[in-house]
């Protein structure tokens, strides 16, 4: 049978055994020691009636003795006084006799007494009363064996009176120690009972707890076996329903993103083949240039600009599918900075001389070489210093510096453009994010260049930044880690202090 | 006059492929798959025989790698330059190691493609 109480019930079953338990331990002790208390009154007040008859018994046998010798007066026997004080004795030991009920010492002594009285009586005190003096040695032998049969019994009645006593403080002692040794079992049958109740809870919370760990860490399979108080199996099913939920729409997400991926990167794909083409025919156009009007030739012109836009454009998004798909790799190897800073350096000139810009190359002396693809940093450097020379106004000055900040190689590309908002900063690195104030409107872009700079250079295991104040340029930095085999300054060196220096190559 | 074979599935850029080489200065054929690419090495027989060929990686019925590796095991020993859509870093070393003499990103950037063929011939 599957018994499983809830957590409630098996509170209450709990405190009802641990009350019905103190009850019954609490009622039986008190009622024994009651009990106890009551057959020692009991008792104690037969031995005071007990022992005034004994001594009853005494006196009236010492009234019987001087009623047949009346010394005092030296008259004859009294028979009368005699009678008198005999009455008083029968009647002390009848009621002697029904107060020794199951005490068969003190009846023992009290039948030998009255016996040895009986026996007196007509031995000695019978021939007195006739006037006839009994031989003095049996009377004196009988006398004393009244006399210490009555001693004997008064001891008795007192000694068992102290033994009553004895024994009542005994049951007392031992009771009340039997009364707190069922208190002390009862706690620590309700202290079982209620460790119990906690173990059953402890083991599914601890597997519960465990299960939101695991969830929390991303293991959407993460399941809890069920178990425990009704409660505790029941928040256990719904962990279960809610860890399934969570799992069906993160299969649903991948499932869409990885839709979207394989969409980007065939779209981009196909679409490649189409611009191929009419790229290619319109630089045909334009390099052999005979036969064509002038306004023919223009418009050669903007197809194939517009068709090159078109690519870079399709290339850019499928670089972002491909690292969104994991399918981005990199190449990479120990690089020498100073060569590829130039050779980007040199590659861009002619945009930022078509605007009137400076472009300083710089790179640090000694700056060691970077694990890197050359051509994806390359291209990292060409989107950093694409967007400087589109958004600097004309005549700026745009600068490139590399140099070595701990184990790492830092490039810069900083310009005295019009900068950004603090606002925009924040989305500079998203795809499709452009700076939308007035000025910089105009500038054309796909808005991805920042997006796959960032991927970029996040594949490689560094990191970008920007930093700008509006109307102050805007610096964008990032930083690859320096090749294993490749020899450079210590990083406890204070990187910065230098400027650098070397291969300054103006435009 | 050098002589290139050129193969692409899209007889668009073929024919742009075509006219720009031929505007460049090249005689050029052209072949739109694998098993084409092939049988034009085969029929060569004394003929006159391209000086580079040019392969795009994925055709059908027979893929440029695919025809790359036939033609290299019949001992055609012409310099073949892959035409990939799919660079990625590692690819240029793959098809190397398979018996061609580089890769060409597709899309093109003509001075580059121009002067790779330059270089083997």
């Amino acid at each position: 049978m599957n018994f499983n109480p809830s957590l409630t019930a098996r509170l209450r079953i709990g405190f009802l055994i641990l009350f019905t338990l103190l009850l019954a331990v609490s009622l039986i002790g008190v009622g024994r020691l009651f009990q106890i208390r009551v057959d020692f009154e009991d008792d104690t007040s037969r031995y005071f009636q007990l022992e005034l008859e004994a001594e009853r018994l005494n006196s009236s046998f010492v009234l019987e003795q001087s009623a047949i010798m009346p010394v005092a007066s030296g008259g004859p026997p009294d028979a009368r006084e005699f009678n008198a004080a005999a009455d008083v004795f029968d009647g002390s030991a009848d009621r002697a006799s029904s107060l020794t009920e199951g005490d068969t010492e003190i009846a023992r002594r009290l039948r030998r007494l009255t016996a040895s009285e009986g026996e007196w009586r007509e031995a000695v005190a019978a021939p007195r009363l006739r006037g006839r003096a009994p031989p003095a040695s049996l009377e004196r032998r009988l006398t004393r064996r009244v006399s210490a049969s009555a001693e004997e019994l008064g001891t008795s009645v007192r000694s068992a009176r102290d033994e009553v006593r004895d024994d009542a403080r005994t049951d007392t002692r031992d009771t009340t120690i039997l009364v707190a040794f069922g208190l002390a079992g009862a706690l620590l049958a309700a202290l079982i009972l209620f460790s119990g109740l906690i173990n059953s809870m402890r083991a599914p919370l601890a597997r519960l707890v465990d299960g939101a760990r695991r969830l929390a860490g991303g293991d959407l399979e993460t399941r809890v076996e069920v178990g425990g108080p009704v409660e505790i199996a029941t928040l256990g099913q719904a962990f279960n329903e809610m860890a399934t939920s969570l799992e069906r729409d993160a299969r649903e997400r991948d499932r869409i993103e990885r839709m979207k991926d394989d969409f980007v990167l065939t779209v981009s794909h196909e679409l490649r083949t189409p611009v191929t083409v009419v790229k290619g025919f319109a630089e045909m156009l334009t390099s052999e240039s005979k036969g064509l009007s002038a306004s023919q030739l223009e418009a050669a012109d903007i197809i194939a600009d517009s068709a090159g836009q078109l690519q870079k454009m399709i290339n850019d998004l499928l670089d972002l599918a491909r690292s969104d798909a994991g399918k981005l790799r990199i190449d990479a190897e120990p690089t020498a900075v100073k060569p590829l800073a130039q050779r980007v350096g040199r590659h861009m000139r002619p945009n930022f001389e078509e605007k009137a810009q400076q472009l300083t190359v710089s790179v640090e002396k000694d700056v060691p070489d970077v694990e890197a693809d050359s051509d994806r940093i390359a291209q990292v450097l060409s989107n950093l210093l694409s967007n400087a020379n589109k958004y600097a106004q004309e005549g700026a000055q745009v600068r490139l510096n590399a140099q070595q900040v701990g184990r790492r190689v830092e490039f810069a590309v900083i310009d005295d453009g019009p900068g950004l908002e603090p606002e925009e900063l924040e989305h500079v690195f998203e795809r499709f994010w452009r700076a939308q104030s007035g000025e910089t409107q105009a500038v054309g872009g796909t808005g991805l260049g920042l997006a796959i700079a960032k991927s970029l250079v996040d594949l490689h295991g560094g990191s970008i930044s920007a930093d700008s104040k509006p109307g102050k340029g805007a610096t964008f930095r990032f930083v690859l880690p320096i090749a294993s085999d490749s020899e450079g300054r210590p990083p406890a060196e204070q990187p910065g202090n230098g400027r650098p220096s070397a291969a300054e190559t103006p435009a | 006059m050098t002589r290139l074979l050129v193969a692409d599935d899209s007889e668009t850029v073929l024919l742009m492929l075509q006219r720009r080489l031929e505007a460049t200065g090249y005689e050029v054929s052209t072949a739109t798959d694998g098993v084409q690419v092939v049988e034009a090495i085969e029929s060569i027989d004394g003929g006159a025989a391209p000086d580079v060929i040019l392969l795009d990686a994925m055709m059908p019925n027979l893929s440029g790698v695919d025809a790359l590796k036939k033609i290299r095991a019949e001992g055609c020993e012409i310099p073949v330059l892959i035409i990939s859509a799919h660079l990625d870093a590692q690819e240029p070393e793959r098809m190397i190691a398979i018996g061609a003499s580089g890769v060409v990103p597709k899309p093109f950037e003509w001075d580059e493609l121009i002067s790779r063929i330059e270089e083997l011939t």
